[in-house]
């Protein structure tokens, strides 16, 4: 037993010895752009934790990657993957604006859930094609999904800035430039924020930051998604199909329809990506609304290893990232670039040394179990790994 | 779930060493880095001026490098008297408005935001501080006056387009001309309808081909979309292709360069910028001198005379028009009469320069035809 909490250890540091690395690798980087990386990183930290708003902003901030994290993630674990959470939430960001600002007179109660399930609709519907086009006619969801963004990209600009742009912005004539957006969405759909309610425990968030219960249903969903796919028979068929789609499907489980729901889910959950932006921040939907999401979602699903616990991390070490950016860019004079080139470097050290580290320790276990058959004992530890995980 | 909890007190664990390491190297270095700020107390305290670059940032060659060059102007001649700070947003931009508020919260006294994208954000963290000064180039915020704390410092680009479009209608051989723009969006269509008016204007024949890069953001700094647009614009007729593109005008030129046309860069003087052997390919740029504005509305935050409202400036004040500099004015000599007369009649307003597709479409008609 002894030898298994070794190997957790390992696994369990592994991200944190890659995180430790890819700093080391930003400290290069900086000492030759002339920047003190202690300072850098120092400044980064203190901003980010030691000022309220910027704690605020981190959480708000990783609200979305949440989302978008576990839309990947469901996807992984039934086998497929998503690249498209990026045109999903954009669709489903657009079809929330749309019933935000076109429906009026609804009470809050109605018309907030109501926007709400317009998001997860339009992530599904644009989720939709690509799995159906897999199941019946064998595309691979990573090349329609892939194309699907673009269609989305070309679709949202024109059904914002020719279809329904908002035209009455208040311009002078022959001067300025209108922003590209919607119309704004009505007060009855706005995302309440956290302030009055975080007062209730003295902590008193200042007016410009936006954290809203967004935080909360990402957090209950990022829960829900462990029941799901641990807990539930669901769940099981779903990490069935994942692990060997064929060895499931002579178990009696039919793979076509399990692809069919886990795809709609991971739709339905990118849909959900861009309203908190939405809903509480923007207030309408325009040509520059935030993109990216859903790549960086991709990165958080790896990063978290597709675990709730794991990609709610990711998302934070993200959000923090973006934050801390923000403030080294403000304070010590480091570039953008600068952080961008953490990031990455992050994320493929993550990656590379989880998988290192995950092939010594089955590897080390192998020979252990050899060894332990061969003195008569049972293999202990081969269970762990050989099941469906 | 016992494996959860574990990796989650571990995690944590880690974290709180990981963070103690770093605040701990932290500390030690205190007393040095404490020196770097120490401020000469015999000086008044520098004029503060701060700038957020739309995405894309510096480099451009284009938007984001005019409103540097502004603010490096001033830099040159107030010295000592002010202190600059630029910042750039994330990739996705969503991160305007803290870059604001953060060098508004840092005492900067004039805070600019390039581009138009920074419109509801500069009105937003106006209202929280006033009594920060903003500049914000391209955007309009309704309802400001005199005493606001916003100048919105506005660009007639329609203006300057048909002044290069006369350029290119009088240069071209084979009647057709090309346009490629980034973001296909009404401030893009701008220079779209005055480039098109104004070649219309001085040559009935001529034709215009037009582009859009893309429907995103990323439409601005996508140099092999612009160069493939560009290739396809010569290979149906076009010899002189004017962008406007911001970053993505690098590979217009590049193209033309390859293929020995001619191009029009925006925004800033692009011939100077260009590479050595680029130059004689670049007929002249439109100059929107989003530069001027900048080093202007520092000079007089500076003199402690800004004034909030809205600033245009047209071919009348010289704040659009087309560029001349030692490698093109031979290219420009047979025409530089016809268009400095153009510019007069715009000054005069004989001419009344086309905004947008429909002001184009009745200013084609009101053209002699021939």
């Amino acid at each position: 037993m002894k030898k298994r909490f070794k190997y957790l250890l390992l696994e369990i540091a592994s991200p944190f010895i890659a995180i430790l690395f890819a700093v080391l690798i930003g400290a290069l980087v900086m000492l030759v752009i002339d920047k003190n990386p202690v300072e850098v990183y120092r400044t980064m930290f203190l901003f980010s934790f030691k000022r309220l708003d910027s704690v605020a902003i981190i959480l708000f901030g990783m609200t979305p990657l949440i989302f978008s994290g576990l839309a990947v993630a469901i996807g992984f674990k039934a086998g497929l993957f998503n690249i498209g959470i990026e045109g999903q939430y954009l669709i489903g960001t657009f079809l929330a604006a749309l019933a935000g600002f076109a429906l009026k007179g609804l009470p809050t109660f109605i018309h907030l859930p109501l926007v709400i399930l317009m998001g997860m609709l339009g992530g599904m519907l644009w989720a939709w094609l690509p799995i159906y086009l897999k199941v019946k006619r064998g595309v691979h969801e990573v090349i329609s999904t892939i194309m699907l963004n673009y269609v989305s990209f070309s679709l949202i600009h024109y059904l914002i800035a020719d279809v329904f742009m908002d035209k009455q912005q208040g311009l002078a004539p022959g001067v300025g430039n209108p922003i590209i957006r919607l119309p704004k969405i009505a007060a009855t759909a706005v995302m309440p924020k956290m302030h009055s309610f975080l007062s209730n425990f003295g902590i008193n968030l200042p007016q410009h930051v936006y954290l809203n219960w967004f935080l909360v249903l990402a957090l209950l969903m990022a829960v829900g998604y462990y029941f799901l796919v641990w807990r539930t028979p669901f769940g099981y068929e779903l990490r069935a199909v994942g692990h060997n789609p064929a060895g499931a499907e002579t178990a009696g489980i039919k793979p076509g329809a399990v692809f069919f729901k886990a795809f709609l889910l991971s739709g339905a959950i990118a849909g959900l990506t861009g309203l908190s932006d939405l809903l509480s921040y923007f207030g309408y939907m325009d040509l520059d609304f935030p993109r990216g999401y859903g790549f960086t979602g991709i990165a958080v699903a790896l990063i978290g290893k597709n675990g709730p616990l794991g990609i709610v991390l990711a998302a934070f070490l993200f959000a923090f990232l973006n934050r801390g950016a923000e403030g080294v860019q403000a304070f010590v004079g480091v570039p953008m670039e600068t952080i961008v080139i953490l990031q990455g470097v992050m994320i493929l050290s993550i990656v590379v040394f989880s998988s290192v580290m995950g092939r010594y320790i089955r590897q080390q276990e192998k020979k252990e179990a050899a060894l332990g058959s061969a003195a008569g004992k049972p293999g202990v530890t081969v269970g762990a790994q050989g099941g469906v995980k | 779930m016992k494996k959860g909890k574990k990796a989650l007190i571990l995690g944590l664990v880690l974290l709180m060493v990981l963070s103690l390491v770093v605040v701990g190297c932290g500390k030690k270095e205190e007393p040095q880095s404490g020196q770097t700020p120490a401020p000469a107390p015999e000086k008044p305290a520098p004029f503060k001026v701060g700038l957020v670059f739309d995405v894309g940032g510096r480099g451009d060659l284009s938007f984001n490098d005019a409103a540097y060059a502004g603010l490096e102007r001033a830099q040159q001649e107030f010295g000592d008297r002010i202190q600059v700070k630029y910042l750039e947003p994330s990739g996705g931009g969503e991160n305007r408005e803290q870059l604001l508020r953060l060098l508004a919260e840092d005492k900067y006294d004039l805070i600019f935001g390039v581009g138009f994208m920074f419109t509801d954000h500069i009105a937003k963290v106006s209202k929280e501080f006033p009594n920060t000064k903003f500049g914000l180039i391209d955007g309009f915020i309704d309802g400001l006056t005199e005493a606001s704390n916003v100048s919105a410092l506005l660009f007639k680009e329609h203006e300057g387009s048909f002044l290069v479009g006369a350029a290119a209608g009088l240069k071209t051989a084979s009647d057709t001309v090309g346009f490629v723009g980034g973001m296909k969006i009404p401030l893009i269509e701008k220079f779209e309808a005055g480039y098109i008016a104004g070649a219309k204007y001085v040559n009935p024949k001529v034709k215009v081909v037009s582009d859009y890069i893309g429907t995103t953001g990323e439409a601005f700094k996508d140099p092999v979309k612009g160069k493939e647009l560009t290739l396809k614009q010569i290979k149906s007729g076009a010899d002189i292709i004017y962008h406007a593109s911001g970053a993505s005008g690098i590979g217009v030129i590049e193209a033309v360069t390859a293929q020995k046309k001619l191009a029009i860069g925006v925004d800033s003087d692009q011939s100077l910028t260009a590479k050595e052997e680029q130059r004689p390919y670049i007929l002249t740029s439109m100059l929107k001198r989003v530069d001027e504005a900048v080093y202007e509305t520092i000079r007089v935050a500076i003199n402690n005379e800004f004034k909030g409202g809205y600033t245009v400036f047209g071919v009348a004040e010289n704040g659009v028009g087309y560029a001349t500099n030692q490698y093109n004015e031979a290219m420009l000599k047979d025409i530089s009469d016809k268009l400095e007369e153009l510019k007069a009649k715009i000054i005069s307003g004989e001419i009344q320069v086309p905004a947008d597709k429909q002001e184009l479409a009745e200013f084609e008609k009101s053209l002699p035809k021939n």
